[in-house]
């Protein structure tokens, strides 16, 4: 245990160092002007303008807020929200919209332009989701769940509703979306070459020609639009993030951000993420892209770093409580894991510009968490070998994750 | 969410520090935890608090269904009558094994169904009238327990005699006093359980897991005496009634809502066993033995002790203050329930922060579930 904490202590430090190197690198390489804040502006006007992510953030968070009201939605409303149909929010403005959640899922140029067959097929798990939530889980919501019969579970104080393996939906949904929407977007869409260099990009970056009637350059837009993916919540200021890291209204990525750098493992990784979106962003200003694509690179493993730790996280403790013989409480953790190892097929190793983990694996480690009566009988050590095949992809170690 | 840091940093920071101080020192937890029998201290919660609290409260909580049944077969004023006093004995002795959230309370979720306030009286209503409902499903935690009794012996009508009167001789009358028996029963055969695991291989395996790590008996059930302080005493009984957390008071929130003068003397009931737990002292007598103070001392922290004593006083002395019925003291002068809450605050701070940290356990609950 002291072994462990000092380590942790020594691993605090490293990455304190680690990012005050990186924020001196830039500043003594080249002339990059990186401001305190991420505030950007051309002639006196703010360029950053990311309302279609705070769009789709605050479309999720609607469909998630009505995922367990059994009374009042319905397969039928959350699969309009989904899709944005049939003007199905409460919040109207979003009824308007011509975007959707749907649209963006498993929907990035560099995992999906040529695999079309494969994101269809992650759009219908997520409409599955919604499907078993209101048919299988909502007819039984007024029983006891047991091993291949859905219901409720306790734990603790609160209510778990969980299928026949004891999946609930809507941790698989959020915590799935996290990756297949807000990750994939921001690391293998916005990020990517290919969107922030189309076209004529970089000759009208260069040049300082803005998009019609707009303050921002293509760009600059699109990499502003990657950082509302993760910071569009409305509760999230943009100049300055973090000031609310782990106070947000986010549920999603963000909020994990805040909750792996409270883990004095992973402390420093929201401060040096920030600092690698504002100084990519400064280096797309001054036409720096060798720099610009090295902040790329340490976001890409930082977010990706996020997701698998919750990942490995969440399953340690579904393997303690299941030890412990406490079942709602592990089936709540091993859902919130089941999202996230979901989620890990749209991380992004910057070394490679491929996922930590392939499709292939990911449909077999879950496999393993569902196998039979799924988490009703899956063995601590079945989830102790999964949390290693992950870290084993990683910097960090289960131990540390499970923290 | 902010104090769990600071503690973490704090751990972080002495635990670097002991490691380079005891370089050549023995394994395990260092100089402190040779002075003091931490096994010691656990046969004394197990044989001398937590099991005569929980035969105590398992022979009122028979009690309780024996004297309900009587009701339901013969519902008279009388009968009321004792049945309404049991009902107050029964709920008093519940504070004295509330905070013990560990074992086969804790798997049962025994605190949960007990007593979980406010009571969804709507749902009660309607489940009466319906005739069907099933009190293992934790979506009826707030439907049960304590909480329901409360509703079903003092709620139902504008008077006492409205009140019988839905027993004897309403349209409903029998399907009343079914929820009203099955309210009751349940309580006892829970409570009967828990009882139960105590006398047999619990107790054991409790005084046996001597161990500091996290999982061990000491630590985890720390964790729950704090939380249960934090959550249940100063926040359940005092800080959302007062609307001390959301600036609004909320007389609905008060325990025994409708019973109106039961409230504060759970609480000081409640405020008295935390004490005791505290001491050291035995249940049902005035002998005390090993607990945190005495594990404080041991540890050259008898200040802290004394100044966790000192604001337990501090508590009482604003407490005796208050109304019999918290209700009517929110409703009144709310003020003095934010004096106690200030006070409980208090509290808080030091077992959270300063005793937990000077006995090298980590906390391991946050105070609010996002997701």
């Amino acid at each position: 245990m002291k072994k462990l904490l000092f380590s942790a202590v020594i691993a605090g430090l490293t990455l304190v160092s680690c990012s005050s190197d990186d924020s001196l690198g830039p500043e003594g390489e080249n002339n990059n002007e990186i401001p305190e804040t991420y505030n950007f502006e051309r002639d006196g006007m703010s360029t950053v303008d990311y309302n279609g992510q705070t769009t789709r953030l605050q479309m999720t968070a609607e469909i998630l807020s009505n995922f367990n009201d059994f009374d009042n939605a319905s397969e039928e409303l959350l699969l309009n929200m989904f899709a944005n149909e049939n003007s199905p929010f409460v919040n109207a403005s979003l009824n308007e919209s011509s975007k959707s959640v749907k649209s963006k899922v498993a929907a990035s140029s560099l995992y999906f332009s040529t695999n079309t067959v494969e994101s269809a097929e992650i759009k219908n798990d997520f409409e599955s989701f919604i499907i078993g939530q209101m048919t299988t889980v909502k007819e039984n919501k007024d029983q006891l769940a047991e091993a291949g019969i859905a219901g409720q579970i306790a734990d603790g104080e609160r209510v778990r509703y969980v299928n026949e393996k004891g999946l609930e939906y809507n941790q698989a949904f959020a915590k799935g979306l996290i990756g297949a929407l807000l990750l994939d977007q921001i690391a293998n869409n916005y990020l990517s070459q290919a969107v922030l260099d189309e076209g004529d990009n970089r000759a009208n970056n260069d040049a300082g020609i803005t998009e019609e009637g707009k303050s921002y350059t293509t760009m600059e837009h699109k990499w502003d639009e990657a950082y509302g993916y993760l910071y569009g919540d409305p509760s999230i200021p943009t100049a300055d993030p973090n000031s609310v890291l782990n106070e947000s209204d986010d549920h999603l990525l963000f909020s994990y951000l805040g909750q792996v750098d409270e883990d004095e493992d992973f402390t420093g990784i929201a401060e040096e993420t920030f600092q690698a979106f504002k100084a990519g962003r400064a280096a797309i200003v001054a036409g720096d892209y060798v720099e610009r694509d090295e902040q790329v690179a340490i976001i890409r493993e930082n977010l990706s770093t996020v997701i698998a730790v919750r990942a490995v996280h969440y399953l340690m403790g579904g393997k303690d409580a299941i030890e412990a013989g406490n079942y709602g409480k592990a089936f709540h953790e091993l859902s919130e894991a089941y999202g996230f190892v979901y989620s890990l097929r749209f991380t992004n190793n910057p070394v490679i510009n491929e996922p930590y983990l392939l499709a292939e694996d990911q449909a077999r480690i879950e496999e393993q968490l569902l196998a039979g009566q799924g988490f009703w009988d899956v063995s601590p050590l079945t989830l102790y070998s999964i949390s290693g095949e992950i870290d084993s992809r990683f910097e960090f170690s289960r131990e540390e994750a499970a923290e | 969410m902010k104090i769990t840091r600071i503690l973490i940093i704090a751990c972080l920071v002495l635990a670097a520090c002991s490691t380079e101080e005891d370089g050549s020192g023995t394994t395990g937890g260092g100089n402190s935890e040779e002075n003091f029998d931490r096994g010691a201290m656990l046969v004394n919660w197990a044989d001398n608090i937590i099991l005569p609290s929980y035969e105590n409260f398992n022979s009122e909580t028979q009690k309780l269904e024996e004297l309900t049944q009587a009701f339901v077969q013969n519902p008279g004023d009388s009968e009321m009558t004792s049945l309404k006093a049991q009902f107050r004995s029964t709920y008093v002795a519940f504070q004295t094994v509330s905070m013990f959230d560990i074992g086969q309370a804790e798997q049962l979720n025994f605190r949960s169904f007990l007593n979980t306030y406010p009571l969804d009286a709507d749902a009660v209503d309607s489940k009466i009238a319906s005739g069907t409902y099933d009190l293992a499903l934790p979506s009826s935690y707030d439907e049960q327990g304590f909480p329901a009794m409360d509703y079903l012996l003092y709620g139902l009508g504008s008077s006492k005699e409205e009140n019988l009167a839905k027993y004897a001789s309403g349209e409903n009358a029998e399907d009343y006093k079914a929820y009203l028996l099955d309210v009751a029963e349940r309580i006892n055969s829970l409570t009967a359980e828990v009882t139960a695991s105590w006398k047999g291989d619990y107790r054991n395996t409790f005084v046996e897991n001597t161990g500091s790590s996290s999982n061990g008996s000491v630590d985890r059930l720390s964790n729950k005496y704090v939380m249960y302080f934090e959550k249940f005493l100063r926040s359940g009984k005092i800080g959302f009634p007062s609307g001390a957390i959301t600036g609004t008071p909320s007389p609905i929130n008060v325990e025994a809502y409708y019973a109106e003068d039961l409230s504060k003397e759970l609480y000081l009931q409640a405020l008295r066993s935390s004490e005791d737990f505290f001491t050291g002292a035995h249940f049902g007598n005035t002998n005390s033995g090993k607990s945190y103070k005495a594990y404080l001392e041991a540890l050259d922290r008898g200040d802290l002790a004394n100044d966790i004593l000192a604001q337990f006083d501090a508590i009482s002395s604003v407490s005796t203050n208050l109304d019999a019925s918290l209700r009517d003291q929110v409703e009144t002068n709310n003020t003095l329930m934010l004096e106690a809450h200030d006070e409980l605050q208090k509290e808080v701070v030091l077992l959270k922060l300063d005793m937990l940290q000077a006995l090298s356990i980590s906390v391991d609950y946050v105070d609010s579930d996002g997701d």
